[in-house]
């Protein structure tokens, strides 16, 4: 590892914590400051008043605003984010830890799938650049592009779960061996796999097919669109007509050479486009009663459980930073120029 | 001296196809490239001297395309080639260098990987270790350090990556190489010193070298033979030494009368020639120089001229040196 | 004789010369050689658009009814018939009509959960209106008795309990009606059309109209949306990056945190608190997309600022301000166009989104998102609930996305050949 490498390192490490204080402080801002009382929309208006500056008075909603600001900064340093206000009062932080592993479970599978078919979808786009099927393919992820999320699992639902009946409609697992599985890691293929237990591995697997390949689809338009655009520009670019005069072929300068430069501005857009998949990740979940990390911040807004709903956008916050720190990471890791 | 036919281009075109319709940056071209000569090709930027240069490996692609013509190579004729054997001819048989050294290698790909896939391309069947021994002999007769086989394109300086595009020309024995303005984006000095480099190395392998660039004083320098293009015409041809001392064509006599140089007993003011390069979309009828052209006779609009051997050796295409029944030779200019 | 050709400057491509000599009817018909693929997109998706924006301003020129009304039996599928209720009597029986039966002293029998209820109901009330009219005031009030299985229903008309039975082809099932001493009189009908092209949803709602009003709503917070985005995040990008320093630094460090964020979960966020109510969304939603303006006008003007035309007309003394309308802002708008687009876009899948979670707008409000999520109940029985809100939402985004990208791919000069 050079010393410049080193450098960069540090100094991209160090600038996540701005990002991060922005985006916390935005949500402290939008959840406390904006008109509107969470404390009277959770409790309803036949509440008394008193009642409800008791329960402000235990969230300290009732300090000065800059105090309820550095504890709210303490909490989430110390991944501390109290007790749900509904539903059992459960310590936030073990509900989202329970269920991370489940959003996981969806969200990894989905971005392996939108990775290789829409990176290959957009590379084929780019060397047919302005035949048929590039139009075609182009078409295709505008139209994905277009297609709201929970639609596209709502259609998958009809077709394969109740016309088919080939997959399960909701869920993580069959209801009847869900009573005898053991999760540990809460990561179901893997703890099924741990323990042998194949039918519940069958059924996990089973269950995991329709969210993954919605939130997996949804996301292809985007990727067809990004890889097709740099990897146009790439393809344009004297290297790659140098190999070719060269007698290199053209399948491997497009899939070998361009595509391995292409990468580089992917990755960085992959960090960008976080957002999408979290998105995504939040109406997969709702559409398929997934319990993950999107589907609690949705039962939490139904019941005006507005702790809850700040813990978990703060969760996502902090997710978002994480990935554009990984990515930016890859990058380096990948491009010469950067490593060197 | 007499030397074997190389290359022997016979009547190529190249045709773009644009909005407006199809423009010809290469029309009807024929010329001939000797074994072990160096041939300057000159003119002006847009002249076509860069897509003829890429015609010559069938490297034109969409929008463009070689509408016409033979490109006989060592008595083949490689229009008739197909894609398979077409990618082994190039590299193999004929490879080029390009302008911009720095944009021409694989920012992600090191020295050593270049080197070694050029020749697997070709030899599949060379094992990596072989390869780069091959290559590391040829890479330090260019001067290039073998601590630099690991390097990325971009930790090395412009005169270093020109290096290396030259030897990736060289590395599979190609018997011709084209330069394409190969040394332009270096300083004077390392341009100098590539252009010696280049000289040794055909010296040394016998290859045969075709120097595509604008900068006469180069080609001066290095070539044997010189070809002078104009709007996608060669107007010109021939030995270094007769084309330099007596040009013939009045595009090349403008052309030479406007190179600087630095003998400072020598500042008089330098030839500016008249009007803008033609628009190849509605080219100038007859000879596409005539609007340009200080002898302009009526015949030069109306008639294109052939490309005829004079007694110097030297083939010109310009209708002073041609004879026609309706060619007035009162009509003169002083 | 023609010797000397006009030169033309190579900085302009030579076809767009010649696009200034014909009219704007000529120059889209040559455009179409050039641009193939790309401009046949623009044209169906703005054919698509002013059809679609048609729809959203005048909806009730569409819409066959009220979308909020219950105009027929719930979920009846698209262009299926709305079944009709027969009405038995006794065979011996006077009555000729329903109206017979209907009086004050009759009494009306019907299966428990039958549509019956509110088919009666409505009969009873339409003859009402009739009799108001010929001024005999309300005559029309017949008792009912719900029975808990057909054989008891028919044993008390035959007892003579109840003076008809109302219930459907399917309730009535196989029984015989002259021979087993019934006669029926005509069939009511429950709805207000014999069938719905779209069919009705559960609480007999015509979807057709919902999916048409729904429009409205959609156009209304996808555009209002992008507009304040527009208004807010063009002004903030073209000053940022032409000041420059400090400003620019910070705000593009918030601008950049708030592109990474998730829309949806800050569009959450914001309609979480704010409550439900249409302004509320548009607020939400706009705010998202004030930092994709900001962004893309901000890289523009610092990249025109540096231009050596632009730096001639501050060394002869132009104002700023000037140097901003004048010559930096028309190099922005053709970008800020396609961003426009495709924000819409964006904005209407956004809303749908927060409505299908349940925030946003009112639950009666007939939207595409609300109408989506209520549709998921019924999944297994009703596939036409989902399909048509669903295609509507796909259709609007799949328009202006499309408008967007075939102009992105028009205009963008890195990506334009020769």
């Amino acid at each position: 590892m050079s010393s410049s490498f080193r450098k960069f390192l540090i100094t991209r490490i160090l600038l996540t914590i701005p990002m991060v204080l922005i985006l916390v402080s935005l949500i402290f801002f939008v959840m406390r400051v904006l008109p509107g009382d969470p404390i009277r929309s959770q409790l309803g208006p036949r509440v008394s008043e008193e009642q409800a500056d008791v329960l402000r008075e235990r969230l300290g909603l009732n300090d000065p605003i800059l105090v309820q600001y550095g504890n709210y900064l303490k909490d989430i340093v110390t991944f501390d984010f109290g007790n749900a206000l509904t539903q059992g009062e459960r310590p936030i932080k073990d509900e989202l830890g329970e269920r991370l592993p489940a959003t996981l479970e969806l969200t990894i599978p989905a971005m392996l799938f939108t990775s290789i078919f829409g990176v290959s979808l957009g590379a084929f786009a780019a060397k047919n650049r302005k035949k048929p099927i590039d139009y075609i393919i182009r078409l295709f992820s505008i139209f994905i592009y277009s297609i709201p999320i929970f639609f596209l699992g709502l259609i998958f639902q009809i077709v394969f779960g109740v016309q088919l009946d080939w997959l399960p409609l909701s869920g993580r697992m069959d209801s009847m061996l869900l009573t005898t599985f053991q999760s540990t890691t809460n990561f179901y293929v893997l703890d099924a796999i741990i323990s042998h237990n194949w039918p519940a591995l069958w059924s996990a697997v089973l269950h995991l097919i329709m969210p993954t390949l919605t939130l997996g689809l949804a996301l292809t338009g985007v990727f067809i669109r990004l890889t097709r655009a740099n990897m146009i520009e790439m393809l344009r670019s004297d290297f790659i007509a140098a190999g070719k005069a060269r007698g290199i072929s053209e399948k491997r300068l497009v899939y070998h050479h361009a595509l391995r430069n292409t990468f580089i501005p992917i990755l960085t857009l992959i960090g960008l486009q976080t957002a999408i998949l979290i998105a995504g990740a939040v109406l997969t979940e709702t559409t398929f009663s997934w319990p993950g990390i999107g589907r609690y911040l949705v039962e939490r807004i139904a019941l005006r459980d507005y702790t809850a709903v700040q813990s978990t956008i703060a969760v996502f916050a902090f997710f978002v930073a994480i990935i554009s720190l990984v990515m930016d990471l890859l990058n380096a890791v990948i491009d010469p120029r950067i490593r060197y | 001296m007499e030397r074997e036919t190389l290359v022997s281009v016979q009547d190529l075109s190249v045709t773009y196809q644009t909005r407006i319709g199809p423009v010809s940056a290469v029309d009807h071209v024929s010329f001939e490239i000797q074994k072990g000569e160096i041939l300057g090709l000159v003119g002006e930027s847009g002249c076509g001297k860069s897509t003829l240069g890429k015609a010559l490996m069938r490297l034109i692609e969409p929008p463009a395309e070689i509408s016409s013509g033979h490109i006989i190579f060592e008595g083949e004729d490689i229009m008739a080639y197909d894609e398979e054997k077409m990618r082994d001819f190039r590299g193999r048989r004929t490879s080029m260098i390009f302008q911009d050294p720095m944009t021409s290698l694989n920012p992600m790909q090191r020295v050593d990987d270049h080197l070694i896939e050029a020749i697997q391309v070709h030899e599949p069947k060379t094992s990596r270790e072989k390869a780069l021994e091959r290559s590391s002999v040829l890479i330090e007769r260019l001067g290039i350090g073998l601590n630099r086989l690991g390097s990325y394109p971009h930790q090395l300086s412009g005169g270093m990556r020109q290096r290396v595009m030259t030897g990736l020309g060289l590395v599979l024995n190609a018997q011709l190489i084209i330069a394409d303005e190969a040394t332009t984006s270096l300083d004077v000095i390392v341009e100098a010193k590539l252009a010696d480099q280049l000289r040794e190395i055909r010296d040394e392998f016998g290859v045969t070298l075709l120097m595509i660039t604008h900068n006469i004083a180069l080609v001066a320098e290095m070539a044997d033979r010189v070809a002078v293009m104009y709007a996608g015409h060669v107007v010109e041809m021939g030995d270094i030494y007769t084309v330099f001392e007596k040009p013939m064509h009045p595009y090349t006599q403008g052309l030479l009368g406007s190179v600087p140089s630095v003998e400072l007993n020598d500042r008089d003011e330098l030839f500016k020639m008249p009007g803008e390069p033609p628009n190849l979309t509605h080219p100038p009828t007859g000879c596409r120089f005539h609007p340009r052209c200080q002898y302009a006779m009526p015949i030069c609009s109306q008639l294109e001229p052939d490309l005829t051997k004079q007694p110097s050796g030297t083939l010109v295409h310009c209708w002073l040196y041609q004879d026609h029944p309706d060619k007035q030779k009162n009509t003169l200019k002083a | 004789m023609e010797t000397k050709r006009e030169v033309v400057s190579d900085s302009v491509p030579e076809w767009q010369l010649e696009l200034d000599k014909v009219g704007w009817l000529r120059r889209l018909l040559l455009a179409r050689k050039w641009y193939g693929g790309d401009w046949w997109f623009v044209l169906i998706s703005a054919i698509l658009l002013l059809f679609i924006i048609t729809v959203g301003v005048f909806p009730q020129w569409f819409a066959p009814f009220d979308p909020r009304e219950e105009v027929g039996p719930s979920l009846l599928a698209p262009g299926e018939e709305a079944p009709g209720l027969n009405v038995l009597v006794l065979q011996d029986s006077e009555a000729q009509a329903f109206a017979d039966i209907a009086t004050k002293t009759s009494t009306i029998g019907y299966l428990m959960g039958s549509p019956a209820t509110q088919t009666i109901r409505d009969t009873v009330s339409t003859l009402n209106e009739q009799a108001e009219e010929q001024g005999l005031g309300n005559i029309y009030q017949p008792r009912s008795t719900r029975f808990e299985t057909l054989e008891e229903g028919l044993a008390a008309l035959n007892a003579g309990e109840i003076d008809g039975f109302v219930g459907s082809e399917e309730e009535l099932g196989d029984t015989q009606i002259g021979a087993g001493g019934y006669k029926e009189l005509e069939i009511l009908s429950g709805s207000k059309a014999t069938s719905f092209v779209l069919g009705t949803n559960q609480i007999g709602q015509d979807i057709l109209s919902r999916i048409i009003w729904g429009t409205r709503i959609a156009l209304i917070v996808g555009l209002v949306s992008a507009v304040i985005s527009f208004v807010i995040g063009v002004p903030l990008g073209l000053i940022s990056g032409f000041i420059g320093g400090t400003f620019d630094r910070i705000l593009t460090l918030f601008m950049d945190s708030l592109y990474t964020f998730p829309g949806l979960i800050l569009a959450i966020a914001i309609a979480s608190v704010l409550g439900a109510g249409i302004g509320n969304i548009i607020v939400a939603i706009s705010v998202l997309y004030i930092p994709t303006y900001f962004r893309i006008v901000r890289g523009q003007t610092l990249s025109v600022k540096n231009e050596l035309y632009v730096e001639a007309a501050r060394s002869l003394g132009t104002k700023p301000s000037e140097i901003l309308f004048r010559y930096i802002f028309p190099n922005v708008l053709p970008s800020v166009v396609i961003i426009f687009s495709v924000n819409v876009a964006d904005a209407i899948l956004t809303e749908a989104g927060l409505s299908f979670i349940g925030l946003g707008l009112p639950p009666d409000t007939p939207d595409w998102g609300i109408d989506l999520a209520r549709g998921q109940d019924y999944l297994r029985r009703a596939w036409w609930l989902i399909t048509f809100p669903g295609v509507m939402v796909t259709l609007v985004t799949l328009s202006f996305s499309m408008l967007g990208e075939s102009l992105s791919e028009i205009l963008n000069p890195r990506l334009a050949e020769l």
